[in-house]
């Protein structure tokens, strides 16, 4: 008690006054959101992206190194009936032991299935990725001027009335069939009017936050419409730009493929998925090797794309990012 | 205060604003005119729809003007202008928005935010000298350095707005359309941006259009008050003036709608309410008359003269 007493002299000596830093409370405790390594962080907490992404690589490898040394060539043994349409045990059995050529069988020109479908992987694969980017840079530069001017949207919108009335497939195969079934026409001929629509449904998405208050305020600071785009509407549509993708990508595989099988696909001198299919359909019963193998590698293309495209975009939506 | 004397900012006259076409056309702003004074704060009051934000657009011209001209220093800024004189007045014009969280990009960190005004007029010698503006001005708003770098979602709504009124100063402006500024913010902080606001006034010279609702707020700021209603200025006065003697009824209820922090006054207070069907404007037209002192009503010549009675009374 006396000795607690010696200590505590006086009220004045027990308190005192403390700085009262006004910067301290400003002060922000939170790691620092950088929005791409969010993304990622997402995105990798499903593993079964890991998982995906392993498959899609071996694909890719498969697809554009393979072609290399497996040379495809659909007439080599054209000569030789012999060859025609043999089964994998078949096939492996008449070419002497095993090889990875006659794995999957031979085709009804005695071609190999398997060289005819790495093939043509690459060039489905190849086909989707050039459309997809043509389309999509073009689409989203020409939605977002369109979304954000009235004057543009009064013009695109006429265009595009008249435009996406005509049936799709039919303005293909007209095109196809005025330009030749080359790889590249095929391409012109996707591209050509395949960006209207996309630029239609971004329009739709950059009208929707066009009028927010933060590009009121950019307009006050007189920022030029160029620097609205690309800084206060594209980065809030990238989940929209990847949700796209992943929709675009499998759909030109898909519709190379429905163009070959209707007969106004690529040449015969482009292998590829869609003609395969197109010729193996009628042999459907008789010889399923030569229709189910391409159709099982079509369809793995397009749906590890697919759910790969989607998870990305459910990632590179900052609401995840919690 | 005798304002005659002082030169005018801004002035709008004879303002229309109509939104829509045809039938479904509908007037916003109704021939208001007003002038602002070099330096002085004029607040916009009136209830939600009466047309104060409008106002506030149409002077920075996101909302194209319908009829009637808006000058700035003399020159005409309302309509078609010379891209010169456009980039000149939106350097010189800012504004303040109501909403924190809905005005900044929030994909942006803030030192574009701030920023951004400075890129466009290219306000700056070189990397080095925008950085010092930048981080001279958040320091001004009583923000840290080490904000630049973050996003604005990770700001408190008080912080946001210091952001936006960091990004109005560092263009240097003369004017500034402040739209209910404080409305959105928390009650405790509000204070904060209110002396913010007041000490860039007293440094920098500036003008500002104040616009609010809440009128204890408004007589802390501003020099004087023009009452809304329904697109149409009712009443004009300084603001000790509009205080001490509110002569049109609808001034009268904004000013008993004020919260009397006593509980038991404020029981009993008694609550004036305006409805427009208390003028008879049938056989004679109202306007805007002039009764000195800057204070102007809106009335018919007969109310004039009844408003003039109250006002002069007991004097002369």
């Amino acid at each position: 008690m006396s000795e607690q007493n010696k200590v505590l002299k006086s009220e004045d000596e027990l308190f005192r006054f403390i700085d009262n830093d006004q910067f301290v409370s400003e002060k922000i405790t939170a790691p620092r959101y950088s929005y791409w390594k969010s993304v990622f962080r997402v995105f990798f907490r499903k593993k079964i992206n890991i998982v995906i992404i392993a498959f899609l690589v071996l694909i890719l490898l498969v697809a554009f190194i393979m072609p290399i040394y497996w040379h495809y060539d659909p007439n080599e043994n054209v000569t030789n009936a012999a060859t025609y349409n043999l089964s994998p045990k078949e096939a492996i059995q008449y070419f002497g032991g095993f090889s990875f050529k006659w794995m999957l069988g031979s085709g009804n020109l005695g071609n190999s299935i398997l060289y005819g479908i790495v093939s043509s992987a690459r060039t489905s694969l190849l086909l989707a990725v050039i459309c997809a980017a043509i389309n999509m840079t073009i689409g989203i530069l020409v939605g977002a001027l369109w979304g954000y001017s009235k004057k543009v949207d009064a013009v695109m919108l006429v265009i595009y009335n008249i435009i996406a009335n005509v049936p799709f497939i039919l303005m293909v195969s007209v095109l196809v069939y005025i330009i030749g079934q080359g790889f590249w026409s095929f391409v012109f001929a996707l591209t050509v009017t395949g960006w209207l629509f996309i630029a239609f449904f971004f329009r739709t998405q950059v009208m929707i936050i066009r009028d927010r208050e933060y590009s009121l305020a950019s307009r006050c600071l007189g920022t030029p419409v160029s620097r609205v785009i690309t800084k206060n509407i594209l980065p809030f549509l990238t989940s929209v730009i990847v949700t796209l993708l992943a929709q675009e990508l499998p759909s030109y595989i898909g519709m190379e493929v429905t163009l070959a099988f209707i007969g106004i696909g690529l040449s015969a001198a482009v292998p590829s998925l869609g003609r395969m299919i197109a010729q193996a359909q009628g042999a459907f019963l008789t010889y399923p090797w030569e229709f189910w193998s391409p159709v099982a590698v079509a369809s793995a293309i397009t749906i590890i794309l697919y759910v790969l495209g989607q998870n990305l975009a459910d990632a590179s939506d900052p609401r995840t990012h919690m | 205060m005798e304002s005659n004397e002082k030169k005018v900012v801004l002035s709008v006259r004879n303002l229309d604003v109509v939104f829509g076409r045809g039938k479904k056309a509908f007037k916003a702003i109704d021939n208001v005119s007003f002038d602002i004074y070099e330096g002085e704060t004029l607040s916009l009051v009136g209830e939600s729809g009466s047309g104060k934000t409008t106002i506030g657009r149409a002077i920075v011209r996101i909302n194209p003007c319908s009829a009637g001209e808006i000058y700035y220093k003399g020159k005409k800024i309302s309509g078609k202008l010379s891209r010169k004189d456009d980039r000149d007045v939106i350097r010189k014009i800012q504004m303040i928005f109501q909403d924190p969280a809905a005005s900044l990009n929030e994909r942006a960190t803030i030192e574009y935010i701030i920023s951004e005004g400075l890129y466009n007029f290219h306000l700056y010698k070189d990397e080095k000298d925008r950085i010092a503006k930048i981080e001279k001005v958040v320091r001004d708003v009583g923000l840290l350095q080490e904000h630049l770098t973050r996003y604005p979602h990770e700001f408190s709504g008080g912080q946001r707005q210091r952001v936006g009124l960091a990004r109005s100063i560092v263009m240097e402006p003369e004017f500034i359309v402040a739209d209910e500024p404080i409305s959105a913010l928390d009650v405790s902080i509000r204070a904060q941006v209110l002396n913010l606001l007041k000490k860039f006034q007293v440094e920098r010279g500036l003008t500002y259009l104040f616009i609010a609702h809440d009128l204890s707020i408004v007589r802390f700021i501003s020099d004087r008050i023009v009452v809304i209603y329904k697109g149409r200025i009712m009443e004009i006065a300084p603001t000790e003036e509009l205080f001490q003697y509110p002569l049109h009824p609808y001034t009268k209820s904004l000013i008993s709608a004020i919260p009397i922090p006593d509980p038991i006054i404020e029981k009993e207070k008694k609550l004036f309410v305006y409805s427009p069907s208390m003028h008879d404007y049938s056989v004679e037209k109202p306007e805007l008359v002039d009764l000195g002192n800057g204070h102007m009503v809106f009335g018919s010549p007969s109310e004039i003269e009844k408003y003039k009675k109250i006002r002069f009374a007991g004097q002369n």
